[in-house]
């Protein structure tokens, strides 16, 4: 009784065993892309939060960033503060705000994040010149706003920070020059963002927004003093809030916890239908062979040796299975995630199904285990089978 | 001479849906090395249970079997599984080949759970199937053989592990007579050359042919 053997009894029913074989890959597929979603959507946004070094978001209080519109007065002076606290390497205030790009009597909406260039974690540069604060009068455009806008580097663009909300009549009118584009970390799909400094975004929502910030990013020189660090700021500056990457997380975990729910649910209606698959497969060979195998242990065969050649097929079914299961997981989770991200509101850059190598063995042993369970009671039943009484039944 | 074979006062009740059956009551019988014997009698004479006691497959109700002078109640089911893997080989009326090994395959599988090299199983299982007349047939899978042919696969796996008896249970039973009656010559040879043999059968050319008959009815032996 050896695997080989095993094997050929599997081939020997091949449609039967094509389609259970198929039906655990999907099994297999779903418990991975659930495996992947519970917690790759977290790891991805703390990997987005993490991607400029900022570890620490401070904010007006009782909000988390991007969350409202609320802003922060006396955002040069927070600045200054916080700067000059132990730990803390840099800091720079983002003010987010609508404006409006003209051209002619067409009015453009666009998302405009003012930063102070040496200090932001908004945008990646992609190409050209980035901000400057001696050119205030400098932009970069993200691609979907450079392609609504329709300008490119070294165009000037006239951007305005108010529109009459009666007859759509700019104020604050500025000529901008584009200097570069730029990815922007936090945009939802196809947002039209561009960029300026600090002032010049202040200087066009108007005079309300006059040194308020929506933000301040703070970079600590040691990682692991983030979370000390941000007990302080909270103490020292206790008019703001402080949030941590690790509280964000936390608060979006807390957010977003349907998607864990849901995840655990699919995955353990995907382990069920596995283990009802090999199973249901397992017994009808035990039932359709039961003569055979009471012959075997006529002839001297050893229970261990019965129990093994159905645990090797169980066993077998789930690995070929599991292994189509997790090739086909990658491939629909990519198409799952490029659906869900392109949610309203959520960042693009963000995923929900993070293909990790831990998550590929924790679904590939979990599978395993539930082939195993699988295979035990159909095992059980063949190394177990009363061996007179069945080759009695068998010859009636 | 101590018997091979030796069943004591021994009595075996089966539970059918709720009910007991008394299927042997109080048999005896010794079975000498070398002998050939034919248990015969009607259906639910208890012959096929006898031989299932004889070979250890199941345990008597009361009284004792011994094989080879051991007491087979002293055996666990472990023992009991190698005493009949090493000293009992078994032909049954349905041949129960595994039916996704070739002829050879089935016959190697006794010597493969007794951990016999591959190429010792390789040559002894195709000396075996010489010896039961199917040499060109050894790569053949049971549903390319012919029922005879089956029963000869069956008979070279009974013989793998150069037991000392074989039990056999109707081995004509599923036969037509021409082939049938090449088993019988087969048997017939593999007594002449030592094998012990006790045969359940309904066949008189089968009983006919044994140097003893037993004869049983309502689970007792008559003669």
């Amino acid at each position: 009784m050896n695997w080989r053997w095993a094997l050929r009894d599997l081939a020997r029913h091949r449609l039967r065993t094509a389609l259970s074989l198929a039906g655990i890959a999907v099994a297999a597929a779903l418990l991975l892309d659930m495996m992947m979603l519970s917690g790759g959507l977290e790891r991805s946004f703390e990997k987005l939060l993490l991607s400029r070094g900022y570890q620490l978001r401070v904010t007006p209080k009782g909000t988390l960033p991007f969350d409202t519109e609320a802003t922060m007065g006396g955002a040069s002076d927070l600045v200054a503060r916080i700067r000059a606290e132990p730990g803390v390497a840099e800091a720079g205030a983002m003010l987010a705000t609508s404006v409006h790009a003209l051209a002619g009597a067409a009015r453009r909406s666009l998302v405009a994040y003012g930063v102070d260039p040496t200090a932001q974690g908004f945008y990646v540069l992609e190409t050209g010149t980035d901000l400057d604060p001696s050119h205030p009068d400098a932009i970069l455009l993200g691609l979907p706003a450079a392609a609504i806008v329709g300008a490119r580097i070294g165009d000037t663009v006239e951007i305005a920070g108010r529109l009459d909300p009666q007859v759509g009549v700019a104020s604050g009118t500025r000529r901008m020059v584009v200097r570069g584009t730029a990815r922007f970390l936090y945009d939802a799909r196809d947002q039209p963002s561009v960029a300026v400094t600090l002032g010049t975004a202040q200087a066009l929502a108007g005079r309300s927004a006059r040194d308020r910030a929506s933000v301040i990013m703070v970079r600590v020189g040691d990682d692991s003093a983030a979370a000390s660090v941000a007990g302080h700021l909270r103490e020292r500056i206790p008019e703001v809030g402080v949030s941590s990457i690790g509280e964000m997380v936390v608060q979006f975990r807390t957010r977003l916890s349907y998607f864990r729910q849901l995840s655990l649910i699919l995955g353990l209606i995907a382990l069920v239908v596995t283990v009802l698959l090999v199973g249901t497969l397992l017994a009808i060979t035990v039932n359709e062979q039961i003569g055979v195998i009471a012959t075997l242990r006529a002839i001297g065969v050893a229970r261990r040796s019965v129990f093994l050649y159905v645990m090797q097929q169980g066993l077998a079914l789930t690995v070929v299975g599991s292994a189509a299961g997790l090739v086909l997981g990658i491939i629909t989770a990519r198409w799952l995630d490029a659906i869900l991200t392109s949610f309203p509101g959520l960042p693009a850059s963000i995923s929900f199904f993070v293909a990790e190598p831990g998550s590929l063995l924790r679904a590939a042993v979990v599978l395993l285990i539930t082939g195993v369970i699988a295979g035990l009671p159909p095992s059980w039943r063949a190394m177990h089978a009363p061996v007179a009484a069945t080759l009695r039944s068998d010859a009636l | 001479m101590t018997p091979i074979i030796e069943a004591r006062d021994v009595a075996r009740v089966h539970a059918l849906r709720g009910h007991s059956v008394e299927a042997l009551r109080g048999v005896s019988l010794k079975v000498r090395a070398g002998e050939h014997l034919a248990i015969t009698g009607p259906s639910g004479s208890g012959k096929s249970t006898l031989l299932t006691l004889l070979g250890g497959l199941e345990r008597p109700t009361s009284g004792d079997v011994l094989v080879q002078g051991r007491s087979l109640a002293t055996l666990d089911d472990r023992l009991l599984t190698r005493l009949r893997l090493e000293q009992v080989g078994f032909v049954f009326q349905r041949f129960h080949l595994l039916p996704v090994l070739t002829a050879r395959e089935n016959v190697e599988l006794p010597m493969a759970e007794m951990r016999v090299s591959s190429r010792e199983r390789k040559e002894r299982a195709e000396e075996l199937l010489a010896y039961v007349g199917l040499s060109g047939r050894s790569g053949h899978r049971p549903t390319e053989l012919s029922g005879g042919e089956m029963q000869r696969v069956a008979i070279a796996r009974a013989l793998a592990n150069r037991p000392a008896i074989l039990l056999a249970d109707e081995p004509t039973g599923e036969l037509d007579m021409a082939t049938g009656q090449a088993i019988l010559d087969l048997f017939d040879r593999l007594n002449r050359d030592g094998m012990t043999m006790v045969v359940v059968t309904h066949d008189d050319r089968l009983a006919e042919r044994a140097q003893r008959v037993v004869r049983m009815l309502d689970g007792q032996i008559t003669n």
